[in-house]
């Protein structure tokens, strides 16, 4: 196994809480394990997290390795005295489907970013991540020119290259065809100083 | 091409067609696109300030709350906090660009005649292309992006580029005799303008692939350049042992059939003062000194009727796209084109006063007359309606009155004072007197490019050319003693002439 997955695996001592929204996600599919507050994928990805169990942690922020679980599907973050979660700590967290938090808190990216919003008891649970840019409402998110939007995480979305562009504010096109061009250049250099040198200077005398 | 009068006077000293040979066609080949190279990477770097202020610059966006992501591909580059303060920079490297040329013009002058001219034209080239390739090719593969470090590379960049029009003006003025210069240095000066139209040109092409290539394609071929003229340039004919000029065509005929009616003149007075500043440069060809170089006739007064010309001149240069986009409210791209016929206007105008310099044998009095009617045309100008096919009219005809005395000036007439009867015991004076009307003009230039924006700013555009008409009349002025020197030589020859034939 991958070592470095125990670091948010493990921020809070025991296993997956049984009855979990993460032990729930992870006991009806094949190929998962379980291991520490974590749901592991089996072949062909071993080690990448899809579930993340924090519940009962006593957690009044997010663990410093919490980064690494962008991979999840399910994260539960439940019974802590979290006050709250800047909206970018699930930058990244694409795949993400389904979080449940302290009620206190509003689900990452606000309400508009999930298709369902609901309340039960202390808890709050926020299912189906939206795709921002898809939506051609208010948030209809315009990236420059040579890019377009692609999620980022709840409620965020980023601009990524399109096409055949790339570098920095996507303003290339296409590589440069170095050697071709060296090859020319090279090529009509050398003719036409030799065509030159041969006609002109071959007679000169030393001035 | 011939010059009728002038056949007529001297049948043995023969036309130009007769003297040209394929040397002669290769050194204006040569020397014309080694400068237009050298033009042409200048040219790319105006055309290459939007691309780059955008490399320098974090992404602008209106709403300041939402931040385009992720961080590296938009914000990462604070070279400056926006697109003004970069173009601002670019500006004071225009500047800064333009003086280092003015002082190296000085310098590359006499550098030019000590050395050998095409090693110097040479090494301008490739240097110059190898500094240029750091500035803008380099500097972006390293991602090192410093303000100090891009105006040290373009102080030494246009000191390097500055060998380059000094050189190839002493090149031609050796090749090209006096009496077919005009009309052929009127033509050679279009390689400015050929070098502009192909530095955009590469410029566009490669645009795509980043600034950096566009960059990296002038440097090299400018580069590439530099290889062919030192394998391919002659300097002078006496290198594959054809005539020098100096023993043929221009000391016989002219000069003698003018000695015994200018006996005396001012010339022959001036001739005696030089011979003693300098006694002994009769037998060898020896280089001439720079204060020696400014107190040929004719040079101080060029130099500073030079300064304000080529003020006017550059300031339509880089003022005339703007203006035009400013005032009238036309396409960037469209003002661009049009700007071009400003260019033709010059090159035509160039050839064809001198061509008539030629036949008259006297420059001043063309370009007189040409300035006079610059005046002229810059009030139309100034007042040309809201028509693109107008003003283009308007535009070709300025450039004609005030491109082509400009182009006069810093070629042909800097070759005919170089080459003037009193350097012809030392030869080597060509380059240095280039140097310093092309470095006098530059300065000028320079200064203008401030007071232009500065003026227009304060006052508006419609005193910008007020301003530029002070600035030639002031060439004029500066030329009126020359003018009045050769009409006065122009009469004598007309009443020998009277009284032979």
């Amino acid at each position: 196994m991958v070592t470095n997955i125990a670091d948010v695996c493990s921020c809070c001592p025991g296993p997956v809480r049984s009855g979990s929204s993460v032990a729930r996600y992870c006991a009806v599919r094949p190929g998962l394990a379980l291991q520490g507050r974590c749901c592991l994928r089996g072949e062909p990805e071993p080690g990448v997290i899809v579930g993340l169990d924090l519940g009962n942690c006593s957690l009044t922020s997010l663990c410093a390795g919490f980064p690494d679980a962008s991979t999840a599907v399910v994260i539960d973050l439940t019974e802590n005295p979290l006050e709250n979660i800047p909206s970018t700590s699930f930058q990244g967290f694409t795949r993400l489907q389904s979080i449940s938090l302290p009620r206190a808190l509003q689900c990452p990216g606000g309400s508009m970013a999930w298709d369902l919003n609901t309340t039960l008891g202390d808890s709050r649970t926020c299912q189906g991540q939206r795709n921002l840019c898809n939506s051609s409402g208010e948030l209809a998110w315009l990236c420059p020119e040579n890019s377009q939007c692609s999620p980022d995480g709840p409620g965020l979305v980023q601009c990524l290259c399109s096409g055949n562009y790339h570098g920095y504010k996507c303003l290339r096109e296409g590589t440069f065809p170095l050697l071709l061009f060296y090859g020319i250049l090279g090529a009509v250099t050398t003719t036409l100083s030799l065509l030159a040198w041969g006609s002109q200077r071959r007679k000169a005398k030393a001035s | 091409m011939a010059v009728p009068r002038n056949l007529r006077r001297q049948p043995a000293n023969g036309s130009l067609v007769s003297h040209c040979t394929h040397h002669h066609i290769a050194v204006f080949l040569l020397t014309f696109f080694s400068y237009s190279l050298l033009h042409a990477s200048r040219k790319t770097f105006s055309n290459v300030k939007v691309s780059i202020s955008s490399q320098w610059t974090p992404s602008d966006l209106n709403t300041t709350a939402l931040e385009l992501q992720p961080y590296e591909l938009w914000n990462s580059s604070h070279l400056f906090p926006n697109a003004e303060e970069a173009t601002l920079f670019l500006g004071t490297l225009d500047t800064i660009f333009l003086f280092s040329y003015a002082v190296g013009l000085f310098v590359s002058g006499i550098v030019g005649d000590r050395l050998n001219l095409r090693w110097v034209l040479s090494f301008g080239m490739c240097s110059s292309a190898l500094v240029e390739f750091v500035f803008g090719t380099l500097t972006e593969w390293l991602h090192f992006y410093n303000k100090w470090f891009y105006c040290c590379l373009w102080v030494v960049n246009g000191l390097l580029q500055s060998t380059g029009w000094p050189c190839v003006v002493a090149i031609m003025g050796n090749w090209f005799g006096k009496a077919g210069r005009g009309f052929v240095f009127g033509l050679w000066s279009a390689c400015a303008s050929v070098g502009n139209i192909l530095g955009a040109f590469l410029a566009s092409c490669v645009l795509q692939y980043g600034y950096e290539y566009a960059f990296l394609v002038t440097a090299s071929v400018q580069f590439a350049g530099g290889i062919i003229v030192f394998f391919g340039l002659l300097i002078s004919p006496k290198e594959v042992g054809l005539p020098e000029l100096g023993e043929e065509q221009e000391g016989s005929a002219e000069e003698d059939a003018n000695k015994p009616l200018i006996s005396n003149n001012e010339e022959e007075e001036e001739d005696q003062n030089y011979s003693i500043q300098a006694p002994d440069t009769s037998n060898q060809p020896k280089a001439i000194g720079f204060f020696q170089a400014c107190c040929l006739p004719g040079v101080l007064l060029y130099s500073l009727a030079y300064a304000c010309l080529k003020l006017v001149n550059y300031s339509f240069f880089f003022w005339l796209p703007f203006y035009l986009s400013n005032n009238f409210g036309w396409k960037e791209a469209e003002a661009d084109q049009l700007s071009i016929w400003y260019d033709v206007g010059g090159i035509i105008g160039g050839t064809i006063q001198g061509l008539i310099s030629d036949m008259l044998q006297k420059r001043a009095p063309v370009l007189a007359i040409s300035l006079l009617l610059a005046i002229g045309s810059l009030f139309g100008y100034s007042r040309s309606p809201n028509s693109k096919p107008i003003n283009a009219l308007i535009m070709a005809i300025t450039g004609f009155f005030i491109g082509g005395p400009s182009n006069m000036i810093s070629s042909a007439i800097s070759a005919d004072l170089g080459r003037q009867e009193l350097v012809k015991g030392n030869s080597e004076a060509l380059a240095t007197v280039t140097g310093i009307v092309d470095g006098t003009g530059s300065i000028g230039a320079a200064v203008g490019q401030y007071l232009v924006s500065l003026i227009q700013d304060n006052l508006g555009w419609m005193w910008v050319f007020y301003f530029f008409i002070l600035m030639t009349s002031s060439t004029i002025l500066f030329i009126s003693p020359l003018l009045v020197r050769e009409i006065r030589l122009l009469l004598h020859e007309r009443r020998l002439r009277m009284r032979t034939g």
